[in-house]
Order: structure tokens, then sequence, then C-alpha cells
């Protein structure tokens, strides 16, 4: 393991890629703060630009952006209490009141500590918890495989929310069935292409990550009327960046319990940063003293510091699954499994052993980026969020050409501008019907390799779907599926468990 | 039985899912399929039946009234004038080659949002979008073919 610390070290304090992760932070934290833009768009903004890179460049900028992204979304819920993700509305909750009576540097700060910290933890858990479930993993089969992916899309669309889990649902099945458009890849037979030639290899992962992500998300501020508004925030007054011990002893138990909270749920395939952040606000609330509770929502340092900390872990978190199994556990982990996969690289139990550098270099690259943002993007902030004034009609059509160059400047085919435009509309009105975009693209990057595998262990198992319950691993995973669907019907138990429905924070737990 | 948000979400599925049935089953097998367990119309019948089911069932069981609505305004005239803009690009890049069409898509875009000062928009847009073809064409060597249009006058 040290030998693998060693390379991955080497590969990630190479020039290049320390460069990456600085870019990627940079500019993560720039997209992040604008709100509407969240970290699956950032990505989708950069994959273009990483296929000229090495696969292990690549990955460390996009996960530098990842993190930026959501420090960038932090910045934005706490200055101006527009969450620039789901992640970091809680961060809103008691960073806005704080940055309102004048503390918006100490808020900002506390951030940044607690993000840092609880990316450091979660480092280390990933450090040792990865590798260790890639080995095991290596001992899965193709039935394995099949029943993990549906417990990750099973359990995407379980924790999406009340109300929300048949239109979770429903977006799976439309990406996977999006996902059997083009050549089947095992009888080569044509499966509705309607006879286009463009449709033979499939639709692209690109155009639909962009149409659905980047561009929809840029025309939804322009359906709000977001692009009248202008940050007038004066980034001048920001206040004192520094803690009193006093502070830091009253957060530091805070930080620490909702990093490994945090971590643990990000781990889970399905439940990312936003819940983490939900849950360790609720925990960290039912925790603090009567007097202490009253604080929280009207500018508590721990209300401020549990979920940052936590959604930080838990994107690190999400990391695991993604690496070990090549499951992605999230919206954000599955536009960077569609790039890795662009890449020619698997990413799975095989990639620690075919690709120790990609595999290594992401975990270093993860530690060195949180530090990236605590030195040089704390500091930063008051010169990247000026770059906020550039007026809103001259920002959108920028990232509207960002989005559409992006794919074209990949297939050189303009015919794909006009199928984006199109996607863009359908996802625009499927937006507005509140159903979610996340689980389409985790259906539409899950749906082949689930045929691939389904068949093969079908193949291996004469043909007799018995395997989901004669190998005990399959068993298992099939049932802990049955048990995360069935959850979201004893929601309501759960939620008196953590007693952070409506009360105090105006928000419901989902 | 009133439509809304939910309702006309489950009926798109429930029509996408039928639909993707129906061609699902024009999906041609090789000789001796059905003698398979698994063929190519597998998963599309399976993704099928499972998305009627399931948008059916959003449809009975869907919420009957929506939500209070919330009162911000909806300003689909830009929205559709941008898509409009993104067609108009897709369609003028073979014909007008890179840089013009972009830079007429920038300015495009910067009016329908409301910039009206000809002098920042021209300037932005020639001078962001020189940057990136230069960029593109000189230091990352990507080939982009002229336009059709220049290339059919003076080529």
């Amino acid at each position: 393991m040290l030998e693998g610390i060693l390379t991955g070290f080497n590969t990630a304090i190479m020039p290049t890629n320390l460069w990456m992760v600085f870019l990627g932070c940079f500019v993560g934290t720039f997209i992040g703060m604008l709100p509407g833009l969240g970290p699956i768009s950032a990505i989708a903004l950069m994959i273009p630009i990483t296929y000229g890179l090495e696969p292990a460049s690549g990955i460390i900028l996009m996960a530098g952006v990842y993190y930026g992204a959501i420090f960038g979304a932090s910045t934005s819920s706490i200055l101006i209490n527009a969450p620039g993700c789901s992640a970091t509305v809680v961060t809103a909750f008691d960073g806005y009141p704080l940055a309102s009576q004048g503390f918006a540097g100490k808020a900002l700060a506390i951030a940044a500590y607690s993000s840092f910290t609880g990316g450091t933890i979660a480092a280390i858990f990933l450090l040792v918890a990865a590798p260790a479930l890639a080995k095991v993993s290596l001992s899965f089969q193709s039935a394995d495989y099949f029943a993990l992916m549906v417990l990750g899309l099973s359990a995407v669309a379980a924790f999406s929310g009340r109300g929300q889990v048949v239109k979770a649902m429903l977006m799976t099945v439309f990406g996977l069935m999006l996902s059997t458009v083009g050549t089947d890849r095992a009888t080569g037979v044509e499966r509705f292409t309607f006879g286009s030639i463009d449709l033979l290899d499939g639709i692209s992962f690109l155009l639909l990550a962009m149409a659905t992500f980047a561009l929809a998300e840029a025309l939804m501020a322009v359906l709000k009327g977001e692009h009248r508004e202008t940050d007038d925030t004066d980034m001048s007054k920001l206040g004192s960046m520094k803690l009193s011990k006093e502070e830091v002893k009253e957060i530091a138990p805070t930080v620490g319990r909702s990093s490994v909270l945090g971590f643990l749920i990000g781990v889970l395939p399905g439940a990312g940063g936003t819940i983490a952040a939900f849950l360790a606000y609720g925990v960290d609330r039912n925790l603090a003293k009567a007097k202490d509770k009253l604080k929280f929502g009207s500018g508590s340092l721990r209300g401020l510091a549990a979920p940052e900390s936590a959604n930080n872990a838990a994107s690190s978190g999400s990391f695991v699954p993604l690496l070990t199994l090549g499951i992605p556990g999230s919206g954000t982990t599955a536009i960077m499994l569609g790039a890795l996969i662009s890449y020619g690289i698997q990413p799975g139990p095989r990639l620690f052993v075919d690709n120790p550098e990609v595999f290594w270099s992401v975990i270093i690259s993860m530690y060195i980026g949180n530090i990236v943002l605590l030195i040089l993007n704390l500091p930063l902030i008051p010169y990247i969020s000026r770059l906020l004034i550039i007026p809103r009609p001259i920002l959108i059509p920028m990232i509207l050409l960002f989005s559409i160059t992006g794919v074209y400047l990949v297939s050189f085919n303009s015919m794909d501008i006009i199928i984006m435009a199109g996607v863009c509309l359908l996802a625009i009105v499927l937006r507005l019907l509140t159903f979610p975009m996340a689980p389409l693209l985790l259906g539409f990057i899950l749906g082949g390799m689930m045929e691939d595998n389904l068949r093969r262990a079908l193949l291996i198992n004469d043909d007799s779907l018995s395997f989901l319950w004669e190998r005990p691993i399959t068993l298992t995973i099939m049932i802990i599926t049955v048990l995360v669907l069935i959850a979201p019907l004893f929601q309501a138990t759960l939620k008196r468990i953590f007693k952070i429905e409506k009360d105090g924070t105006g928000l419901p737990i989902d | 039985m009133t439509l809304n948000k939910e309702r006309i979400g489950a009926l798109f599925f429930l029509v996408l899912s039928i639909a993707y049935g129906y061609f699902g089953s024009e999906i041609k097998l090789h000789p001796g399929d059905e003698y398979e367990a698994m063929t190519a119309r597998t998963v599309p019948y399976f993704l099928a039946l499972l998305g009627i089911g399931l948008s059916f069932f959003l449809l009975v069981t869907g919420k009957s009234h929506d939500e209070a609505e919330t009162s911000e305004q909806r300003e689909w005239k830009p929205v559709a004038l941008l898509i409009g803009l993104t067609l108009v690009y897709g369609l003028s890049l073979d014909w007008l080659g890179f840089l013009l069409s972009t830079i007429l898509f920038l300015l495009g875009g910067f009016y329908i949002l409301g910039e009206r000062r000809w002098m920042v928009n021209l300037s932005v847009s020639i001078i962001f979008v020189s940057i990136f073809w230069y960029s593109l064409t000189q230091l990352l060597e990507i080939y982009l073919a002229p336009g059709r249009l220049f290339a059919g006058l003076f080529g």
C-alpha cells in the first residue's frame, strides 16, 4: 500500500497535475458560485478539456472542480443566501445569518476550515477503505455487479426524497432506455436507431450531460429571470477571517463527528452530500444543549460547521464505490465515470491493479485539493467573487457557448448542436414538472454495463436467473436493494428518530 | 381527475414507454434467437414494462393538486429565443465557419438577454471568440473547417 501511496504521490505532484488541481479548484469555485449551476454542470463543462489530457490528470482536474464547486456553492450560500447546489442548502441556514450580522469573513473561514477537516478525515478513510474494498471486490462476478448496479440505481431513487421516489425511478428507467439506443454490443443488432447513422454509436454521453445539466441549468436561470439580477454584495467588507480559541473549541467536536458521519453516508450509493449535510445538521442540533439549540438557524457556528464538514466528507466518500466497484453513487460521480470510460479506463477493482497511478493519484490529489482550497481559495474569495460582477447577460451566453462547443469540438458534427437544443428543451420541461435529472444520467451510464453483466451472468449460469438467490454475495446485495426500496415507506419513523423535520429550519428534511 | 404537473409527467412517460415497447418489438432478431434466454429485445421489453408500470402507478397515486405555485414569473420568451439561436448556430456553423457564426451567436445571446451596449457586445464577442479560435486552431492545432459559403466564393 505504501508503494501505491508513493506512486500516487509522485503522479499527483507532477507540475501538470498540481496545476490541474489548482485550475480545477479555481474554475470550480467560480462556477459553483453562480446560483443554479451545480457541480455536475461544472464537471460537464470541463470534460472536453480533459480529453486532451492523461487520464490521471483528467480525473484530478475533475475532482478539483468538484471540490471547488461545492466550496463555491457554500460561498454563495453564505454571502447571498443563494445556495449554488443542493448540498449547500443547509449551509445557508446559519451561514447567511452570520454574514448578515457582519461576520461574513468568519463564516467563510469556518466553512473553509470545516470543509478542509471533513475532506482530510475522509481522504484518510478513503486511503484505508478503498484498497481494502477493491481487494474484496476482485472476487465479485458479473452476477454481483449486476446486483450492485440494481442496488445503486434503486438507492438513488429511494433517497431522492418524499414524493420524488417514483419520479426518480421513472427518470432512471428513461436513462436506461436511452442507453439501449444504438448498436447492441452483444448481438450487433441495431436498436432504436430509426435508420439514422448518427445514432448507430448510441447517444453521446457528453451531449446528454451537457444538454440536461450545463445548458439546461443556464437556461433555467434565464427562465427564472435570474439574468436580470446583479450581485452588488460588497466583498471588500467581509470582516475578519480569524477564529478565537473558544470558537475553535466549540466547533471542533462537531467537525469531527460530522466528518465521520458525512464519509459514511457518502459511501452509501445514492446518498450524497445533500443528505449528509441535512443529517449532520440535525444530529448536531439534537446533541446541543438547550441554550445552544436556540442559536441554530440564527447564526450558530456549529450549525455552519456541521453541514460543511459533512458535505465535503461525503463527496470524498462517494469516490469509494466509484473507484472500487466502478459504480457511481451520485450524479457527480456518474459523470466522472462517464468521462473515465471515454478515456478507456474502466473503474472498478481492476483499476487498482491495472492503473494504480490513476487510483492513487486521485486519492492523493483530493488531499492536495483540500489544501489548495484552504490556502489559495479562501484568500482569493474576494477576487473570485468579483468575477460575479460580469453582467449576467454577458455571462450566460458564454456558458451556453461553452456547453455547445464542448460537444461540437469533440464530434465536429453540427447535427449534435441541433439534437442538444431538443434534449435541452425536454430537460427544461421535465425540470419544471419536478422530475429529477441526476437519475437519468445514472441510468444512462449504468445501462450498458448492466445489460452486459446480466448477459454474462446468464451465460455462466445456464440461462437461469437462479444466481440472484443462489450466490450468497448476490443474494445479500439483492436483500439490501429490497430494503432500500421499502425504506421510503418507513420515512416517517426515520424522521421521528432524527427529529429534523420542519421545526425551526423551515425546510423539510428532503 | 384533474391534470397537474405529476400527471402530465406520468402521461408523458406512459406514452413514451408504450412507444418504446412498440419500437422494441421491431428490433431484428438473429435466426435461432428464439431459443436464447436473452436477446437484443429482452432488456427493452423489460424496461418498457417497468416504465408503463411506474408511470401508471404515478398517474393513479400522484398528488391530485399541485402545491401552492410560487408566484414567480416564468420568462419563456428569452429561453425560446436562446434555443432558437442555438438551432441557428448549429445550422450556420457549416456555412459561415466557426469564427463568424460564433461571434454572431454571442451577439445574439447578449441582445436576447437585454444587453444593448453595442460597443461592449461587439468588443467582448470579437475579442473573446478570436482568442478562443486562436487557442483552438493555433495552440491546440484543431482543424476547424472554413465555412462552405466562403470556401465556395473564394476557394
